[in-house]
């Protein structure tokens, strides 16, 4: 009973643990923005669509050897936000290759509250280990599976 | 694209109403019908099922089937097959916003184009180039950017139509680190095996060592992102910047016998038979 007891507890704590891995990381304040990273997937077609996202058409298509890693990441604006213009934000690979994203900030004070999916574009088989937007890092490691 | 004949038959209503067409207003259907099963191809793939995209040949086996040329100026053909409207005549001593507004319109593109371009903080030569890259599509559409730079070369500065002439080469070949994906328009429109011609490849491979690579390279980047049918956008904003990088004609453009007065000429009176 005490074994079976114990199992249970141990496997609650790990489900707790690899679900914590997989949720949004923690936010961080950026140029009065407040950024968390929520989920990265891997897409054959994704919209090619600024930050915050309008509704453009045109879609960024997976070639062979080629993976789109799409990263979705939060955006609050804060109360002392200032309109400034800001870069593309990077992705870093496990073996420490930088990616650029072609998505673009664009007047992001415009909406309180959005999420934008940043594209990159990987060889398959490639694993994200952090996002970097202007002054911060996230660790994104555990939310690319 | 493959044309299920029972459909497109029984779309127009049956065979007898087929048989009482004659064969320009079978082929303006049939073009109608392409366009329509294109935009659910669309609208699928956006849904998140995965789109065919149609290979050379079978963009070449449509050519046939339409009463005009794809490369055909906006201004000489109808929308979907149907018959031109009349155009609204120049005003005397026409201006690039005459133009924009009676010509090139809705522009909703360019517009979209230049708005990125101004909003992101881009020189205000780029901002002009977005801002006319495309208008020569109205004329004419193979080679639109070597056109489009004739056009307004005379009368823009030298890197707004450097630019304009080899955004078109750019367009073919991505470039991540400066943003520019290959879109998936050119698989729908070029087929997805295409492959440039060889002057395109040439070209390219002049662009690449050339001090002025990043001038075309930003209009394909704002190029990219110009699609957005909900946007709302005006020349407005631009008034400023065409000021002080477009020099207008005091004869009205198409009169002040610069090298490409004709081609001007020719967008105000497309109706001309000669």
């Amino acid at each position: 009973m005490l074994q079976k007891l114990l199992a249970g507890v141990a496997v609650s704590g790990w489900l707790a643990v690899a679900l914590a891995a997989q949720t949004a990381s923690a936010p961080k304040t950026v140029n009065g923005l407040q950024v968390s990273v929520a989920k990265i997937e891997r897409m054959e077609k994704a919209f090619l669509r600024d930050c915050p996202p309008g509704t453009n058409t045109v879609n960024a298509v997976q070639r062979p050897g080629d993976e789109l890693a799409v990263v979705t990441v939060n955006f609050k604006v804060m109360p002392d936000f200032k309109p400034t213009m800001m870069k593309r934000p990077t992705a870093t690979a496990t073996d420490d290759k930088v990616y650029n994203t072609s998505v673009q900030f664009v007047d992001v004070g415009s909406v309180p509250e959005y999420s934008c999916q940043f594209i990159y574009r990987v060889p398959a088989g490639t694993k994200l280990k952090t996002f970097t937007v202007e002054s911060a890092t996230f660790d994104i490691a555990s939310l690319d599976k | 694209m493959e044309i299920d004949r029972r459909a497109f038959i029984a779309s127009l209503g049956g065979a007898a109403a087929v048989a009482a067409m004659d064969h320009e207003a079978k082929a303006e259907a049939l073009e109608h019908y392409m366009e329509d099963q294109l935009d659910e191809q669309v609208a699928a793939n956006q849904g998140g099922q995965p789109e065919k995209f149609p290979t050379v040949a079978e963009i070449e086996a449509q050519i046939e089937t339409r009463p005009y040329r794809r490369g055909t100026g906006g201004v000489f053909t109808g929308q979907r097959g149907q018959n031109v409207k009349k155009l609204e005549p120049m005003p005397d001593k026409a201006t690039l916003q005459d133009f924009f507004r009676l010509r090139f319109a809705p522009a909703n593109h360019v517009l979209q184009s230049a708005t990125r371009a101004m909003k992101t903080g881009m020189s205000e030569e780029i901002i002009l180039a977005c801002l006319l890259h495309d208008c020569v599509l109205s004329l004419i559409k193979p080679d639109h950017g070597w056109w489009g730079a004739q056009l307004f070369e005379p009368y823009i500065p030298e890197k707004s139509a450097f630019a304009i002439r080899y955004h078109q080469t750019l367009r073919f070949f991505p470039d991540e680190q400066a943003g520019y994906e290959y879109p998936d328009q050119y698989y729908r429109i070029f087929g997805h095996d295409y492959t440039p011609p060889q002057y395109i490849q040439d070209t390219y491979k002049m662009l690449k060592n050339h001090k002025w690579y990043m001038e075309p390279r930003l209009v394909t980047v704002n190029d990219l992102y110009a699609f957005d049918p909900n946007a709302k956008v005006s020349i407005e904003p631009f008034t400023d910047i065409i000021g002080r990088h477009f020099k207008q004609p005091k004869e009205g453009l198409g009169y002040d016998n610069s090298p490409s007065a004709h081609m001007w000429r020719t967008l105000a009176r497309p109706d001309n038979p000669l």
